[in-house]
Protein backbone atom coordinates (compact mmCIF):
# COMPACT_ATOMS: atom_id res chain seq x y z
CA UNK A 1 0.00 0.00 0.00
CA UNK A 2 3.06 2.79 1.02
CA UNK A 3 4.72 1.66 -2.25
CA UNK A 4 1.79 1.85 -4.55
CA UNK A 5 1.51 5.38 -3.09
CA UNK A 6 5.11 6.08 -3.54
CA UNK A 7 5.12 4.77 -6.64
CA UNK A 8 1.71 6.57 -7.39
CA UNK A 9 3.72 10.12 -6.24
CA UNK A 10 6.57 9.20 -8.93
CA UNK A 11 4.71 8.85 -11.70
CA UNK A 12 2.93 11.86 -10.82
CA UNK A 13 6.14 13.93 -9.87
CA UNK A 14 7.15 12.78 -13.69
CA UNK A 15 4.47 13.74 -14.92
CA UNK A 16 4.36 17.24 -13.75
CA UNK A 17 7.60 17.74 -14.84
CA UNK A 18 6.75 19.87 -17.65
CA UNK A 19 8.05 18.93 -21.38
CA UNK A 20 11.17 20.64 -21.01
CA UNK A 21 13.96 20.56 -24.02
CA UNK A 22 17.66 21.36 -24.15
CA UNK A 23 18.85 24.51 -25.84
CA UNK A 24 21.84 22.97 -27.78
CA UNK A 25 20.09 19.27 -28.89
CA UNK A 26 18.36 16.29 -28.23
CA UNK A 27 20.23 13.59 -28.89
CA UNK A 28 22.23 11.86 -25.84
CA UNK A 29 24.77 8.90 -26.00
CA UNK A 30 24.47 6.88 -22.82
CA UNK A 31 27.49 4.86 -22.24
CA UNK A 32 26.33 2.22 -19.44
CA UNK A 33 26.68 -1.36 -19.32
CA UNK A 34 23.81 -3.33 -21.23
CA UNK A 35 23.25 -5.45 -17.95
CA UNK A 36 23.22 -2.82 -15.57
CA UNK A 37 20.65 -0.46 -18.49
CA UNK A 38 17.21 -1.58 -16.98
CA UNK A 39 18.79 -0.43 -13.46
CA UNK A 40 18.21 2.99 -14.95
CA UNK A 41 14.90 2.77 -16.31
CA UNK A 42 12.94 5.74 -14.83
CA UNK A 43 16.07 7.69 -15.29
CA UNK A 44 16.09 6.96 -19.11
CA UNK A 45 12.21 7.29 -19.58
CA UNK A 46 12.48 10.53 -17.81
CA UNK A 47 14.30 11.83 -20.31
CA UNK A 48 12.86 10.23 -23.12
CA UNK A 49 9.56 11.69 -21.84
CA UNK A 50 11.31 15.12 -21.77
CA UNK A 51 12.26 15.05 -25.41
CA UNK A 52 15.16 13.21 -25.27
CA UNK A 53 16.58 10.67 -27.90
CA UNK A 54 18.79 7.94 -25.93
CA UNK A 55 21.21 5.97 -28.05
CA UNK A 56 22.94 3.52 -25.90
CA UNK A 57 26.68 2.11 -26.31
CA UNK A 58 28.14 -0.91 -24.46
CA UNK A 59 31.21 0.25 -23.00
CA UNK A 60 33.45 -2.19 -25.20
CA UNK A 61 31.87 -1.18 -28.15
CA UNK A 62 33.26 0.59 -30.83
CA UNK A 63 30.09 2.37 -32.45
CA UNK A 64 27.97 4.87 -32.34
CA UNK A 65 31.01 6.85 -32.30
CA UNK A 66 31.43 10.14 -29.65
CA UNK A 67 32.87 12.26 -32.39
CA UNK A 68 33.54 11.56 -36.43
CA UNK A 69 35.50 14.17 -38.95
CA UNK A 70 36.33 16.52 -35.70
CA UNK A 71 31.87 16.68 -35.37
CA UNK A 72 30.01 15.44 -32.51
CA UNK A 73 27.52 12.94 -33.34
CA UNK A 74 25.70 13.94 -29.97
CA UNK A 75 24.66 16.59 -28.33
CA UNK A 76 24.77 15.33 -24.80
CA UNK A 77 27.24 12.39 -23.45
CA UNK A 78 26.08 10.62 -20.14
CA UNK A 79 29.04 7.91 -19.22
CA UNK A 80 27.41 5.75 -16.61
CA UNK A 81 29.68 2.78 -17.13
CA UNK A 82 31.90 3.77 -13.85
CA UNK A 83 33.50 0.73 -13.17
CA UNK A 84 34.91 0.02 -16.76
CA UNK A 85 38.66 0.73 -17.62
CA UNK A 86 38.85 0.84 -21.04
CA UNK A 87 35.47 3.08 -22.79
CA UNK A 88 36.30 1.84 -26.64
CA UNK A 89 39.22 3.87 -28.19
CA UNK A 90 36.65 6.67 -28.87
CA UNK A 91 36.06 7.61 -25.30
CA UNK A 92 39.36 8.79 -23.72
CA UNK A 93 39.80 11.31 -21.28
CA UNK A 94 41.83 13.52 -24.43
CA UNK A 95 38.43 13.02 -26.34
CA UNK A 96 35.92 13.95 -23.76
CA UNK A 97 37.91 17.37 -23.45
CA UNK A 98 37.75 17.76 -27.45
CA UNK A 99 33.72 16.94 -27.17
CA UNK A 100 33.42 19.79 -24.45
CA UNK A 101 35.51 22.03 -26.51
CA UNK A 102 33.13 21.46 -29.61
CA UNK A 103 30.33 22.60 -27.24
CA UNK A 104 28.93 18.99 -26.14
CA UNK A 105 27.50 18.20 -22.46
CA UNK A 106 28.45 15.18 -20.42
CA UNK A 107 27.66 13.83 -17.29
CA UNK A 108 30.14 11.48 -16.01
CA UNK A 109 29.58 8.95 -12.90
CA UNK A 110 32.77 7.92 -10.80
CA UNK A 111 33.32 4.73 -8.72
CA UNK A 112 35.71 3.34 -6.53
CA UNK A 113 38.04 2.26 -9.22
CA UNK A 114 40.58 4.10 -10.78
CA UNK A 115 40.15 4.52 -14.58
CA UNK A 116 41.14 7.39 -16.65
CA UNK A 117 38.33 9.25 -16.20
CA UNK A 118 39.81 9.69 -12.61
CA UNK A 119 42.74 11.30 -13.98
CA UNK A 120 40.66 13.65 -15.78
CA UNK A 121 38.50 14.96 -12.98
CA UNK A 122 41.44 16.04 -11.78
CA UNK A 123 42.12 18.26 -14.94
CA UNK A 124 39.18 19.86 -13.53
CA UNK A 125 40.41 20.62 -9.95
CA UNK A 126 38.37 17.75 -8.87
CA UNK A 127 40.94 15.57 -6.19
CA UNK A 128 39.00 12.30 -5.85
CA UNK A 129 40.71 10.48 -2.56
CA UNK A 130 43.02 7.22 -3.15
CA UNK A 131 40.98 3.76 -4.89
CA UNK A 132 38.85 1.82 -2.75
CA UNK A 133 37.61 4.36 -0.54
CA UNK A 134 33.86 5.38 -1.34
CA UNK A 135 31.89 7.67 1.21
CA UNK A 136 30.96 6.61 4.62
CA UNK A 137 28.72 7.62 7.42
CA UNK A 138 27.01 6.17 10.44
CA UNK A 139 24.79 8.58 10.76
CA UNK A 140 21.33 8.50 10.57
CA UNK A 141 20.69 5.11 12.00
CA UNK A 142 19.47 3.03 9.44
CA UNK A 143 19.33 -0.38 8.05
CA UNK A 144 21.51 0.04 4.87
CA UNK A 145 24.57 -0.38 4.83
CA UNK A 146 27.18 2.70 5.76
CA UNK A 147 28.24 3.62 2.18
CA UNK A 148 24.78 3.90 1.46
CA UNK A 149 24.04 7.42 2.83
CA UNK A 150 21.08 9.81 2.58
CA UNK A 151 22.15 13.11 1.60
CA UNK A 152 19.93 16.30 2.36
CA UNK A 153 20.51 18.88 -0.47
CA UNK A 154 21.28 22.41 0.49
CA UNK A 155 19.63 24.65 -1.57
CA UNK A 156 21.18 25.84 -3.93
CA UNK A 157 20.50 27.29 -7.64
CA UNK A 158 20.48 24.29 -9.75
CA UNK A 159 18.62 22.04 -7.78
CA UNK A 160 15.17 23.31 -6.70
CA UNK A 161 14.51 24.70 -2.94
CA UNK A 162 12.57 22.09 -1.57
CA UNK A 163 14.07 18.23 -2.69
CA UNK A 164 13.76 15.42 -0.13
CA UNK A 165 16.94 13.87 0.85
CA UNK A 166 19.18 11.99 -1.62
CA UNK A 167 20.17 8.36 -1.80
CA UNK A 168 24.03 8.38 -2.63
CA UNK A 169 26.40 5.63 -2.69
CA UNK A 170 30.12 6.35 -4.32
CA UNK A 171 32.93 8.65 -3.94
CA UNK A 172 33.56 12.25 -2.73
CA UNK A 173 35.60 14.80 -4.45
CA UNK A 174 37.50 17.59 -2.52
CA UNK A 175 36.61 20.62 -4.66
CA UNK A 176 39.51 22.27 -5.83
CA UNK A 177 40.11 26.66 -6.45
CA UNK A 178 38.43 27.33 -9.56
CA UNK A 179 35.70 29.71 -10.47
CA UNK A 180 34.06 27.65 -13.19
CA UNK A 181 33.28 25.26 -10.52
CA UNK A 182 29.76 25.00 -9.70
CA UNK A 183 29.09 22.75 -6.50
CA UNK A 184 25.56 21.05 -6.93
CA UNK A 185 25.85 18.31 -3.38
CA UNK A 186 28.14 18.31 -0.91
CA UNK A 187 28.81 15.53 1.19
CA UNK A 188 26.93 15.71 4.57
CA UNK A 189 28.74 16.54 8.10
CA UNK A 190 29.18 13.48 9.58
CA UNK A 191 30.47 11.05 6.43
CA UNK A 192 34.07 10.63 5.44
CA UNK A 193 35.75 8.49 2.80
CA UNK A 194 37.39 5.40 4.30
CA UNK A 195 38.26 1.71 2.70
CA UNK A 196 34.75 -0.36 3.72
CA UNK A 197 36.60 -3.52 3.04
CA UNK A 198 39.84 -4.26 4.98
CA UNK A 199 40.29 -1.05 6.30
CA UNK A 200 40.29 -0.96 10.37
CA UNK A 201 38.89 1.68 13.04
CA UNK A 202 43.22 2.01 13.57
CA UNK A 203 43.50 3.29 10.16
CA UNK A 204 40.86 5.90 10.72
CA UNK A 205 42.52 7.05 13.57
CA UNK A 206 46.12 7.40 11.82
CA UNK A 207 44.69 9.20 9.19
CA UNK A 208 42.41 11.69 11.29
CA UNK A 209 45.17 12.35 13.37
CA UNK A 210 47.73 12.58 10.13
CA UNK A 211 45.40 15.92 9.31
CA UNK A 212 45.42 17.93 6.03
CA UNK A 213 45.23 15.44 3.29
CA UNK A 214 45.15 12.14 5.71
CA UNK A 215 40.96 12.48 6.52
CA UNK A 216 38.47 12.76 3.81
CA UNK A 217 35.83 13.95 5.77
CA UNK A 218 33.25 16.66 6.20
CA UNK A 219 30.59 19.05 4.12
CA UNK A 220 33.81 20.11 2.26
CA UNK A 221 33.24 17.25 0.23
CA UNK A 222 31.75 17.53 -3.35
CA UNK A 223 29.70 14.58 -4.34
CA UNK A 224 28.37 16.16 -7.38
CA UNK A 225 29.56 18.72 -9.09
CA UNK A 226 29.54 20.92 -12.38
CA UNK A 227 31.49 22.33 -14.59
CA UNK A 228 30.92 25.25 -17.07
CA UNK A 229 33.89 25.80 -19.22
CA UNK A 230 34.86 28.73 -21.62
CA UNK A 231 33.25 27.35 -24.55
CA UNK A 232 29.92 27.05 -22.29
CA UNK A 233 29.64 23.32 -22.59
CA UNK A 234 28.97 22.00 -18.91
CA UNK A 235 30.50 18.90 -17.37
CA UNK A 236 28.83 17.09 -14.10
CA UNK A 237 31.14 14.88 -12.34
CA UNK A 238 28.63 12.54 -10.39
CA UNK A 239 30.13 10.36 -7.59
CA UNK A 240 28.51 7.17 -7.70
CA UNK A 241 26.25 5.70 -10.56
CA UNK A 242 23.58 4.64 -8.40
CA UNK A 243 22.23 8.23 -7.45
CA UNK A 244 20.39 7.43 -11.17
CA UNK A 245 19.43 3.60 -9.89
CA UNK A 246 16.17 2.75 -9.77
CA UNK A 247 16.28 1.19 -6.38
CA UNK A 248 17.50 4.50 -4.88
CA UNK A 249 14.75 6.19 -6.68
CA UNK A 250 12.49 3.84 -5.22
CA UNK A 251 13.92 3.57 -2.17
CA UNK A 252 12.24 5.61 0.93
CA UNK A 253 14.10 7.77 3.05
CA UNK A 254 12.08 7.13 6.05
CA UNK A 255 8.58 6.33 6.40
CA UNK A 256 6.36 8.02 4.13
CA UNK A 257 8.69 9.93 2.94
CA UNK A 258 10.45 9.21 -0.55
CA UNK A 259 13.78 9.86 -1.65
CA UNK A 260 14.57 13.28 -3.89
CA UNK A 261 16.39 11.20 -6.25
CA UNK A 262 14.30 11.47 -9.08
CA UNK A 263 13.79 15.15 -8.68
CA UNK A 264 17.50 15.86 -8.21
CA UNK A 265 18.58 13.99 -11.34
CA UNK A 266 16.01 15.55 -13.51
CA UNK A 267 17.74 18.95 -12.19
CA UNK A 268 21.15 17.82 -12.63
CA UNK A 269 20.28 16.93 -16.28
CA UNK A 270 18.43 20.10 -16.91
CA UNK A 271 21.48 22.36 -15.82
CA UNK A 272 23.80 20.17 -17.79
CA UNK A 273 22.20 19.56 -21.07
CA UNK A 274 21.68 23.46 -21.34
CA UNK A 275 18.18 23.74 -20.14
CA UNK A 276 18.60 26.16 -17.29
CA UNK A 277 20.18 29.20 -17.08
CA UNK A 278 21.10 29.69 -20.48
CA UNK A 279 21.78 33.23 -22.16
CA UNK A 280 22.93 34.25 -25.15
CA UNK A 281 23.74 37.48 -26.83
CA UNK A 282 21.71 37.99 -29.94
CA UNK A 283 23.22 41.34 -31.45
CA UNK A 284 24.92 44.13 -30.46
CA UNK A 285 25.13 47.47 -32.82
CA UNK A 286 26.91 50.89 -32.14
CA UNK A 287 26.05 54.34 -33.99
CA UNK A 288 26.39 57.55 -32.85
CA UNK A 289 24.30 59.93 -30.63
CA UNK A 290 22.17 61.30 -33.16
CA UNK A 291 22.52 58.36 -35.64
CA UNK A 292 21.37 54.90 -36.71
CA UNK A 293 23.99 53.53 -39.20
CA UNK A 294 27.34 52.00 -37.54
CA UNK A 295 30.30 54.25 -38.76
CA UNK A 296 33.32 52.55 -40.12
CA UNK A 297 35.33 54.80 -38.28
CA UNK A 298 34.70 57.46 -35.02
CA UNK A 299 36.84 60.59 -34.33
CA UNK A 300 38.10 61.63 -30.81
CA UNK A 301 35.83 62.28 -28.15
CA UNK A 302 32.55 61.20 -30.29
CA UNK A 303 29.49 60.57 -27.88
CA UNK A 304 28.92 56.72 -29.50
CA UNK A 305 25.71 54.78 -28.66
CA UNK A 306 26.14 50.99 -28.23
CA UNK A 307 23.36 48.29 -28.03
CA UNK A 308 23.35 44.45 -26.74
CA UNK A 309 20.39 42.14 -26.79
CA UNK A 310 20.15 39.48 -24.61
CA UNK A 311 17.98 36.48 -24.62
CA UNK A 312 17.52 33.36 -22.16
CA UNK A 313 16.27 30.37 -22.96
CA UNK A 314 13.03 29.22 -22.04
CA UNK A 315 13.06 25.21 -21.46
CA UNK A 316 9.36 25.55 -20.98
CA UNK A 317 8.73 26.44 -24.40
CA UNK A 318 11.83 25.85 -26.20
CA UNK A 319 12.07 29.58 -27.41
CA UNK A 320 14.81 32.26 -26.40
CA UNK A 321 12.75 35.30 -25.16
CA UNK A 322 14.20 38.53 -24.12
CA UNK A 323 15.53 38.82 -21.00
CA UNK A 324 16.15 42.69 -19.21
CA UNK A 325 16.89 41.15 -15.52
CA UNK A 326 21.13 41.58 -15.86
CA UNK A 327 21.77 43.98 -13.08
CA UNK A 328 25.33 44.03 -13.70
CA UNK A 329 26.65 43.76 -17.93
CA UNK A 330 29.57 45.83 -18.46
CA UNK A 331 30.87 47.18 -21.49
CA UNK A 332 34.64 47.40 -21.82
CA UNK A 333 36.32 50.08 -24.43
CA UNK A 334 39.42 48.52 -24.75
CA UNK A 335 42.61 48.85 -26.13
CA UNK A 336 45.01 47.21 -24.84
CA UNK A 337 43.50 48.16 -21.44
CA UNK A 338 39.85 48.84 -20.92
CA UNK A 339 39.99 52.40 -21.53
CA UNK A 340 36.33 52.91 -20.34
CA UNK A 341 34.45 50.44 -18.48
CA UNK A 342 30.73 51.29 -17.92
CA UNK A 343 27.34 49.75 -16.88
CA UNK A 344 25.54 48.25 -19.67
CA UNK A 345 21.79 49.25 -18.48
CA UNK A 346 18.45 47.18 -19.93
CA UNK A 347 16.51 50.16 -21.41
CA UNK A 348 13.18 50.31 -20.19
CA UNK A 349 10.03 49.62 -22.14
CA UNK A 350 12.26 47.40 -24.81
CA UNK A 351 12.55 43.68 -23.84
CA UNK A 352 16.00 42.49 -23.88
CA UNK A 353 18.03 45.29 -25.08
CA UNK A 354 20.88 47.35 -23.12
CA UNK A 355 22.68 50.35 -24.13
CA UNK A 356 24.90 52.83 -23.22
CA UNK A 357 26.27 56.21 -24.21
CA UNK A 358 29.94 57.14 -23.58
CA UNK A 359 32.39 59.54 -24.90
CA UNK A 360 35.04 58.03 -26.71
CA UNK A 361 38.27 58.72 -25.28
CA UNK A 362 40.56 61.21 -26.66
CA UNK A 363 43.28 58.98 -27.40
CA UNK A 364 43.02 57.37 -31.46
CA UNK A 365 43.79 53.75 -32.19
CA UNK A 366 41.68 50.39 -32.81
CA UNK A 367 39.50 50.06 -29.61
CA UNK A 368 36.50 47.12 -29.53
CA UNK A 369 33.51 47.08 -27.71
CA UNK A 370 34.18 43.95 -25.49
CA UNK A 371 31.51 42.22 -23.18
CA UNK A 372 32.66 39.93 -20.76
CA UNK A 373 29.94 38.53 -18.47
CA UNK A 374 30.85 35.96 -16.24
CA UNK A 375 28.91 35.25 -13.16
CA UNK A 376 27.46 32.77 -10.54
CA UNK A 377 23.57 33.53 -10.50
CA UNK A 378 20.18 32.27 -9.08
CA UNK A 379 18.15 30.80 -11.19
CA UNK A 380 14.99 31.08 -8.94
CA UNK A 381 14.72 33.58 -5.99
CA UNK A 382 15.25 32.25 -2.91
CA UNK A 383 14.71 35.26 -0.37
CA UNK A 384 14.77 33.13 3.37
CA UNK A 385 17.15 30.83 2.21
CA UNK A 386 19.79 33.81 1.18
CA UNK A 387 21.82 33.32 4.27
CA UNK A 388 22.30 29.58 4.09
CA UNK A 389 24.09 29.64 0.49
CA UNK A 390 27.73 30.40 0.51
CA UNK A 391 29.23 31.97 -2.24
CA UNK A 392 30.10 29.21 -3.96
CA UNK A 393 26.48 27.34 -4.35
CA UNK A 394 25.49 29.97 -7.00
CA UNK A 395 24.97 27.89 -10.50
CA UNK A 396 27.35 29.59 -13.72
CA UNK A 397 25.09 31.53 -16.18
CA UNK A 398 25.85 31.36 -19.59
CA UNK A 399 29.56 32.98 -19.84
CA UNK A 400 28.41 36.38 -22.53
CA UNK A 401 31.30 37.66 -24.75
CA UNK A 402 31.09 39.93 -27.40
CA UNK A 403 33.85 41.75 -28.92
CA UNK A 404 33.70 44.74 -32.54
CA UNK A 405 36.55 45.96 -33.62
CA UNK A 406 36.50 49.69 -34.95
CA UNK A 407 38.83 52.22 -34.89
CA UNK A 408 38.63 55.81 -33.58
CA UNK A 409 40.60 58.18 -36.13
CA UNK A 410 41.92 61.69 -34.72
CA UNK A 411 40.16 65.09 -35.60
CA UNK A 412 40.13 66.21 -39.65
CA UNK A 413 42.35 69.09 -40.29
CA UNK A 414 39.01 70.97 -39.93
CA UNK A 415 37.57 68.97 -37.11
CA UNK A 416 38.91 71.14 -34.63
CA UNK A 417 36.86 74.50 -33.15
CA UNK A 418 37.36 77.35 -34.50
CA UNK A 419 37.70 79.67 -31.84
CA UNK A 420 38.99 78.12 -28.36
CA UNK A 421 37.09 79.48 -25.43
CA UNK A 422 40.37 79.76 -23.22
CA UNK A 423 41.81 82.57 -25.37
CA UNK A 424 39.27 84.94 -25.77
CA UNK A 425 41.13 87.47 -23.42
CA UNK A 426 43.63 87.59 -26.24
CA UNK A 427 40.96 87.92 -28.78
CA UNK A 428 39.66 90.71 -26.70
CA UNK A 429 43.75 92.20 -25.90
CA UNK A 430 44.33 92.35 -29.89
CA UNK A 431 40.90 93.48 -31.11
CA UNK A 432 40.60 96.24 -28.01
CA UNK A 433 44.35 97.13 -29.46
CA UNK A 434 43.43 97.54 -33.16
CA UNK A 435 40.07 99.67 -31.99
CA UNK A 436 42.29 101.39 -29.66
CA UNK A 437 44.32 102.20 -32.08
CA UNK A 438 41.58 103.27 -34.83
CA UNK A 439 40.23 105.32 -32.56
CA UNK A 440 43.51 107.29 -31.24
CA UNK A 441 44.37 107.77 -35.48
CA UNK A 442 40.85 109.58 -36.05
CA UNK A 443 41.29 111.37 -33.05
CA UNK A 444 44.53 112.22 -34.05
CA UNK A 445 43.29 113.47 -37.10
CA UNK A 446 40.35 115.54 -36.18
CA UNK A 447 42.74 117.19 -33.41
CA UNK A 448 44.84 118.18 -36.14
CA UNK A 449 42.25 119.71 -38.60
CA UNK A 450 41.27 121.91 -36.08
CA UNK A 451 44.76 123.02 -34.67
CA UNK A 452 45.07 123.82 -38.56
CA UNK A 453 41.81 126.55 -38.63
CA UNK A 454 43.19 127.18 -34.62
CA UNK A 455 46.14 128.71 -36.71
CA UNK A 456 45.11 129.40 -39.86
CA UNK A 457 42.69 132.07 -38.33
CA UNK A 458 45.29 133.44 -36.05
CA UNK A 459 47.53 133.88 -39.26
CA UNK A 460 44.51 136.30 -40.87
CA UNK B 1 67.06 115.81 18.57
CA UNK B 2 67.03 114.69 15.15
CA UNK B 3 64.69 117.07 13.06
CA UNK B 4 61.59 114.57 12.53
CA UNK B 5 62.13 113.93 8.49
CA UNK B 6 58.43 113.91 6.78
CA UNK B 7 58.93 110.45 4.66
CA UNK B 8 55.48 109.65 4.91
CA UNK B 9 54.17 112.96 3.50
CA UNK B 10 57.31 113.73 1.48
CA UNK B 11 56.85 110.75 -0.60
CA UNK B 12 53.03 111.61 -1.36
CA UNK B 13 54.32 115.39 -1.76
CA UNK B 14 56.79 114.38 -4.20
CA UNK B 15 54.37 112.35 -6.45
CA UNK B 16 51.80 115.02 -5.86
CA UNK B 17 54.44 117.72 -7.71
CA UNK B 18 54.82 115.59 -10.31
CA UNK B 19 51.25 115.11 -10.68
CA UNK B 20 50.62 118.43 -10.91
CA UNK B 21 53.89 119.33 -12.78
CA UNK B 22 52.96 117.14 -15.69
CA UNK B 23 49.18 118.55 -15.76
CA UNK B 24 50.54 121.78 -16.15
CA UNK B 25 53.60 120.97 -18.67
CA UNK B 26 51.83 118.69 -21.14
CA UNK B 27 49.54 120.06 -24.04
CA UNK B 28 46.83 118.19 -24.80
CA UNK B 29 48.23 116.32 -27.88
CA UNK B 30 50.82 114.37 -25.07
CA UNK B 31 48.42 113.73 -23.37
CA UNK B 32 45.99 111.88 -25.22
CA UNK B 33 49.52 110.00 -26.19
CA UNK B 34 49.99 109.33 -22.77
CA UNK B 35 45.93 108.14 -21.99
CA UNK B 36 46.34 105.63 -25.27
CA UNK B 37 49.87 104.44 -23.60
CA UNK B 38 48.61 103.71 -20.19
CA UNK B 39 45.72 101.65 -21.85
CA UNK B 40 47.75 99.61 -24.09
CA UNK B 41 49.73 98.73 -20.79
CA UNK B 42 47.25 98.22 -18.54
CA UNK B 43 46.11 95.22 -21.92
CA UNK B 44 49.49 93.86 -21.80
CA UNK B 45 49.33 93.21 -18.37
CA UNK B 46 46.06 92.22 -17.93
CA UNK B 47 46.68 89.39 -20.69
CA UNK B 48 50.01 88.72 -19.18
CA UNK B 49 48.09 88.19 -15.61
CA UNK B 50 45.85 85.56 -17.42
CA UNK B 51 48.39 84.07 -19.06
CA UNK B 52 50.62 83.30 -15.72
CA UNK B 53 47.55 82.95 -13.06
CA UNK B 54 44.99 80.98 -15.20
CA UNK B 55 46.57 79.17 -18.44
CA UNK B 56 48.78 79.55 -21.36
CA UNK B 57 47.15 77.09 -23.30
CA UNK B 58 46.81 79.12 -26.55
CA UNK B 59 50.32 80.16 -26.48
CA UNK B 60 50.45 81.55 -29.88
CA UNK B 61 47.30 83.77 -28.75
CA UNK B 62 48.73 84.84 -25.78
CA UNK B 63 51.75 85.30 -27.59
CA UNK B 64 49.77 87.80 -30.52
CA UNK B 65 47.84 89.83 -27.76
CA UNK B 66 50.39 90.39 -25.46
CA UNK B 67 52.84 91.69 -28.28
CA UNK B 68 50.02 93.42 -30.13
CA UNK B 69 49.99 95.95 -27.03
CA UNK B 70 53.79 95.76 -27.15
CA UNK B 71 53.97 96.37 -30.25
CA UNK B 72 51.64 99.22 -30.34
CA UNK B 73 52.93 100.88 -26.96
CA UNK B 74 56.24 100.63 -28.76
CA UNK B 75 55.13 102.76 -31.77
CA UNK B 76 53.24 105.12 -30.04
CA UNK B 77 56.00 105.99 -27.84
CA UNK B 78 58.38 106.63 -30.79
CA UNK B 79 55.32 109.09 -31.85
CA UNK B 80 55.08 110.45 -29.11
CA UNK B 81 58.63 111.41 -28.61
CA UNK B 82 58.66 112.60 -32.50
CA UNK B 83 55.80 115.07 -32.16
CA UNK B 84 56.91 116.62 -29.24
CA UNK B 85 57.65 120.61 -29.88
CA UNK B 86 60.38 119.92 -27.01
CA UNK B 87 62.50 117.62 -29.10
CA UNK B 88 62.49 119.28 -32.72
CA UNK B 89 65.88 119.64 -32.54
CA UNK B 90 66.10 115.87 -32.19
CA UNK B 91 63.59 115.16 -35.19
CA UNK B 92 64.65 118.16 -37.78
CA UNK B 93 64.19 115.67 -40.74
CA UNK B 94 60.98 114.35 -39.74
CA UNK B 95 58.04 116.34 -39.56
CA UNK B 96 54.88 115.12 -37.52
CA UNK B 97 52.75 114.33 -40.14
CA UNK B 98 55.87 112.40 -41.31
CA UNK B 99 56.22 110.80 -37.96
CA UNK B 100 51.96 109.96 -38.14
CA UNK B 101 52.40 108.08 -41.33
CA UNK B 102 55.52 105.71 -40.04
CA UNK B 103 53.05 105.43 -37.03
CA UNK B 104 50.16 104.29 -39.12
CA UNK B 105 52.24 102.42 -41.36
CA UNK B 106 53.93 100.30 -38.51
CA UNK B 107 50.35 99.57 -36.70
CA UNK B 108 48.87 98.61 -39.60
CA UNK B 109 52.05 96.08 -40.40
CA UNK B 110 51.53 94.89 -36.92
CA UNK B 111 48.30 93.71 -37.00
CA UNK B 112 48.43 92.36 -39.57
CA UNK B 113 51.06 89.87 -38.13
CA UNK B 114 48.67 90.13 -34.86
CA UNK B 115 45.91 88.44 -36.69
CA UNK B 116 47.94 86.23 -38.22
CA UNK B 117 49.62 84.37 -35.58
CA UNK B 118 46.09 84.62 -33.39
CA UNK B 119 44.55 81.55 -34.58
Amino acid sequence: MVQLRSLLFLVASFASCLYAKSSTGDSVLVIVEPSKQDNYSLFFNGLKDQGYELTFRAPKSEGPLVIEYDVPNFAHVIVLASETKNLGKDVTPQSLVELLGKKTNIILALSTKQTPLTSLAAEFSLTLPPPGTPLVSYFPERKELPQIIPVSVQPNAIVSSSINPVWFSGVPHAIGNNPMIVPILRAPVESFASETDGGSADALVDASERGGEGLWAGSQLGLVTGFQTLDNSRITFVGGAEVFSDEFVTKEISKGVPSGNAEFVRDVAAWTFQETNVYRIDSTSHHLVNATKPLEQYTNNDNIVFTADISKYDPKTSTWAPYSGLKDLQLEFTMLDPHIRTALLSVSGKPGKYSVTFRAPDRHGVFKFAINYKRKGYEHQIPCLKDLLTSNDLCSLTYLESSTTVPVVPPRHDGYPRFLSAAWPYYTGAISTSLGFFLFSALWLAGDSREKKIKGHKAE
Amino acid sequence: MAPKTSSPPASTNVVHTLWKAYNEQTSDRLKFVDAFLFFLMLSGIAQFLYCVLVTDYPFNAFLAGFSSTVGQFVLTASLRSQVNPENRNEFKEVSPERAFGDFVLGSIVLHFFVYNFLG
